[in-house]
């Protein structure tokens, strides 16, 4: 495979050496058109969204404005600049200012490195589908979210607010904790296309898509993507039930746009970054490339399957929107740091050893397999000798110093409260002294009226 | 890639990436600035209150002195941890076949380094949040 | 795709790792690791006795790997080298070996003090490491959490951790090295400063003054090492010497370099003006940990600089000697006059190794084999005595903790003649009264000094020595000449380890200053390798 790359890589210029012989004219057309694609992409997506959260919920959705209801969100884009804009008056106006553009600023930058198609002509000069193809270029893509997230936690912070300081801070939590699983499972893919430039990625993968090769760093992959994003059902900073709107409460008019803007960009950047390492990028599925001695995989063809491949994962999140209900805290928290973290630890050790004893070790696949077999078997064996244990909650450091009495749970409530038993122990001895002043004359009842009032207090 | 580092070095390769930078640092500043020159401006004090339900805002934002949980300081310490952990296993994947077992086993030590303050943090109660 | 088509171990040399050489290294290392897992595996009443077994063993079972190797065929040479290279990452010769040795029986000793439970009731350390302190001052009223005996048994590994980061300083051969051990040492200390179990407070603020100066002093270090990579384009003190030998590039970032690093280096040595944080911190850490920094922390950093000085500056020593001489008086002049001073033994003692930190860097400055040896003698002499100090302090209590105001050591001898015998002979050692480890110390470091032409510095550091054993000598007149108070301190009496760990001190205190020929055989050895 990398043999084969290696020869056409010495026929011809590579990817990044004519990409970097790109006229001025079409570099700026590359800009401009990537800015559209996010923007429209985004009108595209909020509306597709509706639409397709309305049928699973046996709705319409939006079929007024446009054709089919199509321009719903331009239309809503456009109301947006023409409301009144209000900064609260606690916000510290600067940073307040500067969040949203950040967040837009940083979810558009990703677009660059991802590569939409192979070599094609534009107006007569030979160029790939790609703005640019930088030796770090999967790097770019897991800056920019990164640094989208400052927009976020800026945001929630400059709006002297509390609400949308939580949904700053729980979005900063999770976007931190969710890097970490996607960075891991990141290992695996430049561990096999030996190289961190999407474009090699992509080449890497024309006996195979890392999907199926590398399937755990698959699935890890798209769980931490869709936590990366705030998207449900990650979307706590913006539980709308908890916290209101989270971190863009207090924002409106464009600024909430923007930041509604960079969520959307996010999510058609890492689907298309998803596309690129996992699924292929651009080349075309395997019953279509076989067609015509990989006709459909020249041209302008492969744009069409990248599309497709992108629009795939962006369904796949609205899939996930209208289907699962959002995830509790703890339990989001929980799931990325002892599930996936420690899952894709284990994951790229294995696949870094496999891959170092194939390389230099001189193993077969065939030892591979009944050597790796044979340990996993040994592990799984080992971990059912771990006893289970109990947590020590005396260990724990109180941190939320929540001071609340909590009723045990086998709490065996009385049926009477003290007070009403004393009540009526009052009340019998008050009976009985009446009683007993009546006795005074007949004695014979007093000795009956005793014996029942021991009774009672029994 | 040392042949496409030498036919397309320097930074002029990221150049076309600032350009999509600025193009979208433009929109975003164009946008931010127009909008309460186009918005209407109907003044009322009590849309500039924070968004409360009435009662005296708790907790109180950072802005007012407020203070933030130190389960969020853990947690990003702990990422600082992993990031580290990355930065430095991506080197490693790009030249994995280059440095062979010994660089495996290298990096296998440095990943069990890094695991067992993790299974620490675990045992310990420093993962759960309540 | 040039590094995959290159195959395996071509493009990326496989360093040479001498494994025998650095197994203590590794073992404490590894020890350190076990430990924090055991911390996580273990339930709360099995982790003490766990921990002191494996940091006990682990440390033992160094010594025993450096001792296997010294004896074996051993060669002076340098380890985690790539092939072309010349010199590698560590430097295993002589005097590494003999600072290695010291650290381990100093840390063995320092492990003794920490895991004694016998003299605090669970330890001399907290159990929950975010406890506050009671009053204001944190002194005296325990909450229910400090009374409570356990203790925070990470500090096991926090001290082998610190431990492997020494050995790995004194030993490291490029400058980047030295700082990664640095750091490696000085983390755990700050944290283990934090966790006595009285006063809280004083500690937690010893921790965090610790914690902020020692960020400084590597950022210092950090700094210089920049400036002599910028002057000699390597960071291997090999390569800074050659370097330095007969070139034109600008002197300026060679000596603003070195002083930026010397900054923290004697930073981590206490040493003259750079001493500010040793009494409030010694004051306010834990007593054995206070025993563990003096002793060893001490070695370590002087390890290094000795290092650095004989392998990278030898040539230009002209241009610095005069500079660190103004530093090594001010510093005995601030250890002896301020020490005068002191109201509080611990204090009283930080001042003393002040002091001791000036003779130190007048050996230091003698950059020849007398006075490395002097120097490696004195550093072995001065953890034994300074260990087993406050290993003694430990002892002199009363409710509220240990009793380190010296009114309260007022009659010690009637109370507790054996304690007060020990620590006079402690004391005398600080001083330097013959048939002492200090007596012996500090004559082969002034007799290297004078020999090698530093005749002033000498005479300025017999005067410091005479202030300074005025206030040694007042707290041996204050315990056999006074009257005991009638509410004094008690002296508690230790349990096997810290008995052990103070006897040890004092023996090798009277040892060393009887029969100091073979120890100072060893020290004299050999020179640095590089």
């Amino acid at each position: 495979m990398s043999t084969l790359f290696l020869a056409q890589a010495q026929q011809e210029a590579s990817r990044a050496e004519v990409l970097a012989d790109d006229p001025w004219w079409l570099v700026l057309l590359k800009v401009v058109v990537l800015f559209a694609f996010g923007v429209v992409m985004t009108l595209f997506m909020i509306n597709w969204e509706r639409k397709v959260v309305a049928r699973m919920q046996h709705r319409v959705g939006p079929n007024r404005v446009g054709p089919g209801g199509w321009l719903q969100s331009l239309a809503d884009g456009l109301k947006l600049a023409f409301v009144e804009e209000i900064i609260p008056d606690g916000a510290d106006r600067k940073v307040y200012w500067l969040a949203p553009v950040i967040s837009s600023t940083t979810a558009f930058v990703g677009f660059a490195v991802l590569p939409f198609g192979p070599k094609v002509t534009i107006f007569g000069e030979e160029t790939y589908l790609q703005l640019v193809d930088l030796p770090v270029g999967v790097l770019v893509v897991l800056a920019c979210s990164a640094v989208g997230v400052y927009g976020i936690v800026l945001g929630g912070w400059a709006s002297g607010s509390p609400y949308p300081l939580l949904g700053a801070l729980r979005s900063a939590a999770q976007v931190i904790s969710y890097e970490i699983a996607m960075g891991l499972s990141l290992v695996a893919v430049i561990l096999y296309a030996q190289s961190l430039s999407t474009g090699d990625i992509v080449d890497a993968q024309q006996n195979g898509w890392f999907a199926l090769l590398l399937f755990p760093s698959f699935v890890i992959f798209v769980i931490a993507m869709v936590g990366e994003t705030n998207r449900a059902p990650f979307d706590l900073p913006e539980a709308e039930s908890e916290l209101v709107g989270g971190f863009h409460t207090e924002y409106s008019s464009l600024k909430f746009a923007l930041f509604f803007l960079a969520e959307y960009v996010n999510m058609v950047v890492l689907s298309g970054f998803a596309a690129t390492l996992f699924l292929g990028g651009y080349m075309a599925p395997w019953p279509i490339s076989a067609i015509g001695d990989g006709y459909f995989n020249t041209g302008w063809w492969p744009v069409l399957w990248f599309l497709v491949k992108m629009l795939a994962f962006l369904f796949f999140y609205i899939w996930l929107r209208g289907t699962l209900p959002r995830f509790r805290y703890d339990q989001f928290m929980r799931l990325g740091w002892k599930v996936l973290v420690p899952v894709s630890l284990a994951w790229v050790v294995l696949i870094a050893g496999v891959r170092a004893l194939r390389t230099d070790g001189n193993v077969g696949s065939t030892e591979i397999v009944i050597f790796g077999g044979a340990a996993v078997l040994l592990i799984v064996l080992l971990t059912l000798l771990i006893p289970e244990r109990k947590v020590e909650v005396t260990d724990r450091i109180p941190l939320a110093g929540s001071g609340f009495p909590v009723p045990p749970a086998d709490l065996e409530v009385p049926e009477k409260t003290p007070r009403q038993l004393a009540l009526e122990k009052a009340e019998r001895k008050r009976k009985r002294l009446a009683k007993a002043g009546a006795a005074s004359t007949t004695s014979s009842s007093a000795s009956a009226d005793k014996e029942g009032s021991d009774d009672g207090d029994a | 890639m040392p042949d496409t580092a030498t036919a397309a070095s320097g930074l002029g390769t990221y150049l076309p990436l600032v350009l999509l930078l600025l193009l979208s640092f433009g929109f975003a500043v164009f946008s931010v600035t127009i909008a309460p020159l186009v918005g209407p401006k109907r003044y009322n004090r009590q849309k500039l209150q924070p968004y409360e339900c009435g009662i005296e805002p708790s907790p109180q934002p950072v802005a007012g002195g407020g203070r933030i949980p130190v389960k969020f300081y853990l947690t990003g310490m702990l990422f600082i941890l992993f990031d580290i952990e990355m930065v430095f296993l991506y080197p490693y994947a790009v030249a994995a076949d280059a440095v062979g077992m010994f660089g495996f086993i290298a990096v296998t030590i440095f990943i069990v380094a890094i695991t067992i303050p993790y299974v620490y943090e675990w045992a310990r109660g420093g993962l759960e949040w309540d | 795709m040039d590094l995959a088509q290159g195959g395996p171990a071509t493009a990326l040399g496989v360093p040479s790792i001498d494994v025998a050489a650095v197994l203590p290294l590794l073992i404490v290392f590894t020890a350190g690791a076990v430990g924090v897992l055991l911390e996580a595996v273990l339930p709360r009443n099995q982790r003490w006795p766990a921990q002191v077994a494996l940091s006990l063993t682990s440390v033992v079972g160094a010594g025993v790997a450096l001792a296997v190797y010294v004896t074996g065929d051993f060669e002076s040479t340098t380890t985690f080298r790539a092939e072309e290279a010349s010199s590698g990452a560590l430097a295993v010769d002589t005097p590494a070996l003999f600072l290695w040795g010291t650290l381990l029986v100093l840390g063995l000793l320092a492990l003794l003090l920490i895991a004694d439970r016998s003299v605090e009731p669970g330890g001399a350390f907290v159990s929950k490491a975010a406890l506050r302190g009671g009053a204001a001052g944190g002194t005296d009223t325990l909450t229910k959490e400090q009374t409570f005996t356990g203790m925070q048994t990470e500090v096991f590994p926090l001290t082998l951790f610190a431990l492997g980061g020494m050995m790995t300083f004194c030993a490291a051969n490029d400058l980047l090295t030295m700082f990664i051990a640095l750091e490696v040492l000085s983390l755990p200390l700050y944290l283990m400063c934090g966790l006595a179990r009285r006063r809280r407070l004083i500690s937690q603020e010893a921790a965090v003054k610790y914690f902020l100066l020692g960020a400084f002093a590597s950022a210092f270090f950090l700094y210089g090492l920049g400036l002599l990579y910028g002057y000699a384009g390597s960071v291997k003190l090999a390569d800074i010497a050659v370097a330095a030998q007969g070139t034109d590039r600008s002197d300026t970032l060679l000596f603003a370099g070195l002083g930026l690093l010397a900054i923290g280096l004697l930073f981590k040595g206490s040493v003259g003006p750079f001493h500010t944080w040793t009494p409030d911190v010694y004051q306010g850490a834990p007593t054995p940990v206070t025993a563990f920094m003096a002793a060893c922390t001490k070695v370590a950093a002087f390890g290094g600089l000795l290092r650095v000085l004989t392998v990278s500056f030898e040539s230009t020593s002209w241009e610095w000697r005069s500079v660190l001489s103004v530093v090594a008086v001010v510093s005995m002049a601030i250890g002896a006059i301020l020490g005068l001073t002191q109201r509080d033994v611990k204090r009283m003692i930080a001042y003393s190794s002040i002091a001791h930190a000036g003779f130190l860097v007048v050996g230091a400055m003698a950059l020849t084999e007398d006075g490395l040896s002097a120097t490696l003698f004195y550093l072995l002499a001065y953890g034994f005595t300074t260990l087993a100090a406050f290993g003694v302090v430990s002892l002199v209590r009363d409710s509220s903790g240990e009793a380190t105001d010296l009114s309260a050591w007022a009659g010690l001898a009637k109370r507790s003649p054996l304690v007060a015998a020990t620590f006079t002979v402690l004391l005398l050692a600080l001083a330097g009264i013959p048939l002492t480890s200090g007596f012996v110390g500090k004559f082969a470091v002034f007799e290297a000094a004078l020999s090698d032409g530093m005749a002033p510095l000498v005479v300025i550091a017999l005067v410091a020595s005479a202030i300074a054993a005025f206030y040694y000598l007042r707290v041996v007149v204050l315990m056999y000449f006074s009257e005991p108070a009638p509410d004094g301190p008690a002296v508690t009496v230790p349990g096997v380890f810290t008995t052990t760990a103070i006897a040890v001190g004092t023996i090798a205190t009277l040892v060393l200053g009887i029969v100091p020929t073979f120890a100072l055989d060893w020290a004299s050895a050999g020179g640095f390798v590089f």
